[in-house]
């Protein structure tokens, strides 16, 4: 028995793992993710909270783009403490200078 | 006169037989008056198992060439037929011009962008700027930036498959800015919820902060009418800095305060609006 000429050809872990090349009970599936469930009986039962949902806001008038000039210096913060932007006294600081009316 | 034999034997064999029918018809003559060329008249084959005199060919006569068409009439067989029409005299397929499906390219005219186009692009955002922008900013950049990226990979498709040359080179690079801001987006988002959570904890231990929801939420200790101005000063310190860079884009001044509006939920209501990631 030879291998096949692809096999003599390449070393065998090169090639994309499929489900012939593991045991049983390997998905491999499609990187979609499922929409439902499977029921005892063979049928397939849609899940609405699976299902994906797509919150896109309007955007008309909306001028931003991905990018940003060249000719813009990078901004790098100051922040006093360790935790940097993601201190939460820094937070509630600023949300009582100016949000505290809420 | 020569004997038959002298002659062609097939030509004697047809006198023989000329000869004999004269003989016959001679002694029968009522079968001479019933030659006719009627159908049933001239089926020879009587024998049982003989092959019958139908004609097995439906199709028979018909032609494409000779444009015959079929042996029975059809009901469209008294319809004119269509005459055919150059394609330059018919009228435009009628679209719609603000089709959803227009935004995966750059423009009407071309389905991909040429490299030169593609190449004019500055840098993706960096964090820090992105940390002054309120959460319907970012929503809404992150869906220019999906729709950037749509483009990019329409245009990408659409070069190899009609095998335009270059610009897979500069397209890449320009994705690569796109994917530099939708990660500084999820960065800041992911940041944002952290201190929110831990904000939240803070607030529990903090007097000047209800978090029972009867009532204002924050009642400030002090007031200090001149005072207040500057804490805002000083916190969009950074803010004006960025915002006097920045000018061109949108101004800092009116995202920020939206930005901050809607993280800080004291009552439980507010918290489901907090920055979902």
């Amino acid at each position: 028995m030879q291998p096949t000429r692809i096999l003599q050809g390449m070393r065998y872990r090169k090639l994309r793992l499929t489900t012939k090349d593991v045991n049983k009970g390997y998905y491999k599936g499609t990187g979609t993710g499922s929409m439902g469930r499977h029921t005892k009986y063979g049928t397939y039962v849609i899940e609405w909270e699976k299902v994906r949902t797509y919150v896109v806001p309007p955007l008309e008038g909306f001028k931003l783009t991905p990018f940003v000039a060249n000719t813009i210096q990078r901004v790098y913060g100051q922040y006093e403490t360790k935790a940097g932007p993601r201190d939460p006294e820094l937070y509630l600081q600023n949300w009582k200078v100016q949000n505290g009316m809420d | 006169m020569a004997s038959p034999a002298a002659i062609r034997p097939s030509l004697g064999a047809a006198l023989h037989s000329c000869r004999t029918a004269s003989i016959t018809h001679g002694l029968l003559p009522s079968s001479r008056a019933g030659i006719s060329t009627t159908a049933s008249l001239l089926k020879r084959h009587k024998y049982p198992g003989a092959r019958d005199n139908k004609d097995h060919s439906k199709h028979r006569g018909e032609s494409t060439i000779r444009r015959t068409g079929t042996r029975w009439r059809l009901s469209v067989s008294d319809e004119p037929l269509p005459k055919p029409i150059k394609p330059e005299d018919l009228a435009p397929p009628e679209t719609d011009p603000n089709h959803g499906l227009w935004e995966f390219f750059a423009n009407r005219d071309t389905v991909a962008n040429v490299p030169e186009e593609d190449a004019k692009h500055g840098r993706g955002w960096m964090v820090e700027e992105l940390r002054g922008k309120s959460w319907e900013d970012l929503h809404k950049l992150w869906w220019v930036c999906v729709k950037e990226r749509n483009r990019i990979a329409t245009a990408k498709y659409e070069r190899n498959k009609s095998k335009l040359g270059f610009g897979d080179a500069e397209a890449d690079k320009r994705d690569d800015e796109v994917k530099v801001t939708m990660r500084g987006i999820k960065h800041v988002l992911t940041e944002r919820q952290y201190a929110w959570e831990d904000a939240v904890k803070l607030a529990e231990n903090d007097p000047e902060i209800d978090l029972s929801g009867n009532g204002p939420a924050f009642s400030p200790s002090q007031f200090l009418e001149e005072e207040y101005e500057e804490p805002v000063a000083a916190e969009t310190e950074e803010g004006a800095v960025k915002e006097a860079i920045m000018d061109g884009e949108q101004s800092l001044k009116s995202s920020e305060p939206a930005g901050l509006a809607t993280p800080p939920p004291p009552e439980p209501k507010p918290q489901s609006e907090a920055p979902r990631l």
